[in-house]
């Protein structure tokens, strides 16, 4: 009951004409950049942040606008992924396996529907989830202690990584440069410069949100420069935006299955929605392939990854909220935009700031709502504005982010140390070290310093204080047993992949 | 190749972080200290560092010579403009930064410098009038 009359209030914080207003700007804006090749929630949050800055709203106004961009990523992502076969981010990449063949087969109207509606369905079961559960976890959260804390961060580091795909050990590595970069800067506790080569730029350490445009923005410059300079395929042509609402109704199962299941990947510290829809797929896949139709344009094949990411990414949000460790890159993002508006995302947000907490809640409601007005009628401005070339809109990008970046201290060295993660990014990204766990180690590496040493002066020195409370156990044993599922996951790919070559 | 290259530098940098890291002493009451947290991080970044050197996995795809070119030109404008931005000011620099990039990410010339000259005065006006940053039309070379 408290949760509603929390909720009620969330709702008369979120209709104000103010966040009505960004709300609806961003869900806007955010379709267009999730549909936009090269533009992923990720690239588009980090770009908005210096904005969001440079409007001067309060944390709670920004908070709104970045979530609206968020989720409006993630039903745009899948415009470009049903009518180019490209998909617009990284968690549309299901969609096209089966919503590419639906529009070759002249169905991409049925296709852009079903992806509204299922988008529309796991986002809802996921701010359902958030509402009902992050008060929850917030509650548990309370009674973390410092060395709790450490181990939380030490879980998050080893999970961000996802379980399958990349190799363990460069997960890992990412994450402690990341940590390596977050002690740069005067120490918190003693205040002797660390790592500032006696450069007096560094010794405020390094601004999260100038190395997060850089890593993410500029690295996907450099990235695109990689292909050739010709222009994108022609988009399959549409002569009705009029779906079939009967087909629709045949993907109600894949869509309640899909929405659980990103749901639950999405909770999970660091697997975001990639994993949520990628779960989603296989297991629609498992469930209802009867007549071998998936990848042939099947629209359960749409409907299930497409609830799967937007509920995934809903759930993520769950984590950044009540413990301060986001589930997700773009929620890692978000958090850095948090701590730079001095809010401390963790149990005590739930307490000290029910405004911001439930005014966001309320607002991912209302803005669910208004993406699948916005998504259904409106597709076809979408899947025209989707056509401007890279040549056109990533210079542009590139400018906003410089303003953006350079508004925040007005200093060109800024800039410069932007340009050089940037490059950072690209040469990590092209060796599959994911960027996510360095971020989320430059975003968390102070306060897992502090709590580290905060455990340590509680017990005088004494290392037994990490493993001394039951919490703190649980979490290194999951640690333990998380990690050691991705290794045998690892060990397993490398075999097969082995015994593939063989064969070949 | 390049996955044992980069185990090699990332060893360097761990390891020059954590010989640094050793020196920072520790003030009065507080326990643990400055230097121990980067022995934490450095010491496993070393280990780790040192086995993608030995056991390296995934094959890395460079680009070939023309497309690095294009990389590297985009590289020389990004960083022209983080050094022209305060000489130059606002409006005249975003017009090379978005002319060039439009270049080097294919468009025609004449498209891209219309592109510039079109955006360039569009969002110092929307930056510095609508959002109120400051944000110089003329730089020093002009004053």
């Amino acid at each position: 009951m408290e949760t509603f009359s929390l909720l009620a209030h969330g709702f008369a914080v979120a209709l104000t004409p103010l966040n009505i207003a960004l709300l609806l700007l961003g869900c806007f804006a955010g379709t267009l950049i999730g549909a936009l090749p090269g533009l992923g929630p990720v690239n588009g949050v980090a770009i908005l942040i210096p904005l969001t800055f440079a409007f001067g709203f309060d944390a709670t106004s920004s908070l709104i606008l970045l979530s609206s961009v968020y989720f409006g990523c993630m039903y745009g992502g899948r415009i470009s992924s049903i009518l180019l076969n490209i998909p617009g981010d990284e968690p549309a990449v299901m969609t096209t396996l089966d919503g590419y063949p639906m529009a070759q087969q002249g169905r991409a109207a049925d296709a852009l529907a079903i992806s509204g509606v299922a988008s529309f369905f796991g986002a809802t079961v996921a701010v359902i989830g958030l509402t009902l559960f992050a008060p929850m976890l917030a509650r548990m959260a309370i009674y973390f202690g410092p060395a709790d804390y450490f181990a939380l961060y030490i879980l998050a580091f080893i999970t961000i990584g996802g379980i399958a795909g990349v190799d363990p050990r460069k997960t890992l590595i990412s994450a402690l440069l990341g940590l390596m970069i977050a002690t740069m800067g005067l120490d918190p506790i003693s205040g002797i410069p660390r790592y500032t080569f006696d450069n007096y730029h560094l010794y405020d350490g390094i601004d999260a949100i100038v190395a997060l445009v850089g890593l993410f923005a500029i690295s996907e410059i450099l990235m695109l420069l990689e292909k050739a300079a010709k222009d994108r395929a022609k988009p399959i042509g549409i002569d009705s935006w009029i779906p079939d609402f009967r087909t629709i109704w045949t993907t109600k199962w894949a869509i309640l299955r899909g929405s659980v299941v990103g749901f639950v990947a999405g909770v999970l510290p660091g697997a975001g929605a990639s994993l949520g829809s990628v779960m989603s797929y296989s297991m629609e896949k498992q469930a209802s392939d009867k007549d071998d139709t998936f990848g042939k344009g099947d629209p359960r094949g749409v409907a299930a990854p497409e609830a799967g990411n937007n509920a995934a990414s809903g759930g993520a949000l769950i984590p950044m909220l009540s413990l301060g460790v986001p589930g997700s890159g773009t929620t890692a993002v978000m958090l850095a935009m948090l701590i730079s508006l001095n809010v401390q995302p963790g149990p005590l947000l739930f307490e000290r700031q029910p405004d911001l907490v439930w005014g966001l809640v309320a607002s991912l409601y209302l803005g669910n709502v208004a993406l699948l007005i916005l998504n259904l009628p409106m597709i076809g401005i979408f899947s025209r504005l989707m056509m401007v070339p890279t040549w056109a809109l990533m210079p542009i990008v590139a400018a906003v982010s410089f303003v953006g970046v350079f508004s925040i201290s007005n200093s060109t060295f800024d800039l410069e140390l932007m340009i050089i993660f940037g490059v950072l990014g690209y040469l990590l990204r092209k060796l599959d070290v994911s960027l996510v766990p360095l971020v989320l180690g430059l975003l968390l590496g102070g306060d897992m310093e502090r709590n580290l040493r905060r455990a340590m002066s509680i017990s005088d020195g004494d290392w037994g204080v990490l493993i001394a409370s039951p919490i703190s156990v649980t979490l290194y044993v999951l640690t333990v047993l998380f990690l050691g599922l991705s290794i045998w996951l690892t060990m397993r790919d490398h075999k097969r992949m082995q015994s593939r070559t063989m064969e070949g | 190749m390049s996955v044992r290259l980069a185990g090699v530098a990332i060893f360097m940098i761990a390891a020059l972080y954590t010989w640094y890291g050793r020196d920072y002493t520790a003030s009065f009451g507080d326990v643990l200290g400055p230097s121990v947290f980067p022995m934490i991080v450095g010491i496993p970044a070393m280990i780790l560092s040192a086995s993608l050197v030995v056991f390296p996995t995934g094959q890395v795809a460079w680009p070939d010579r023309s497309h690095m070119l294009r990389q590297v030109a985009a590289l020389a404008i990004l960083l022209g403009y983080a050094f022209l931005l305060l000489p130059l000011g606002f409006p005249l620099a975003t017009f090379g930064l978005i002319a060039g990039m439009g270049i080097v990410l294919g468009g025609s010339p004449v498209k891209a410098i219309i592109l510039g000259a079109l955006f360039a005065p569009a969002l110092w006006a929307l930056f510095d009038q609508v959002l109120g940053l400051p944000l110089a039309v003329l730089g020093r070379w002009f004053s």
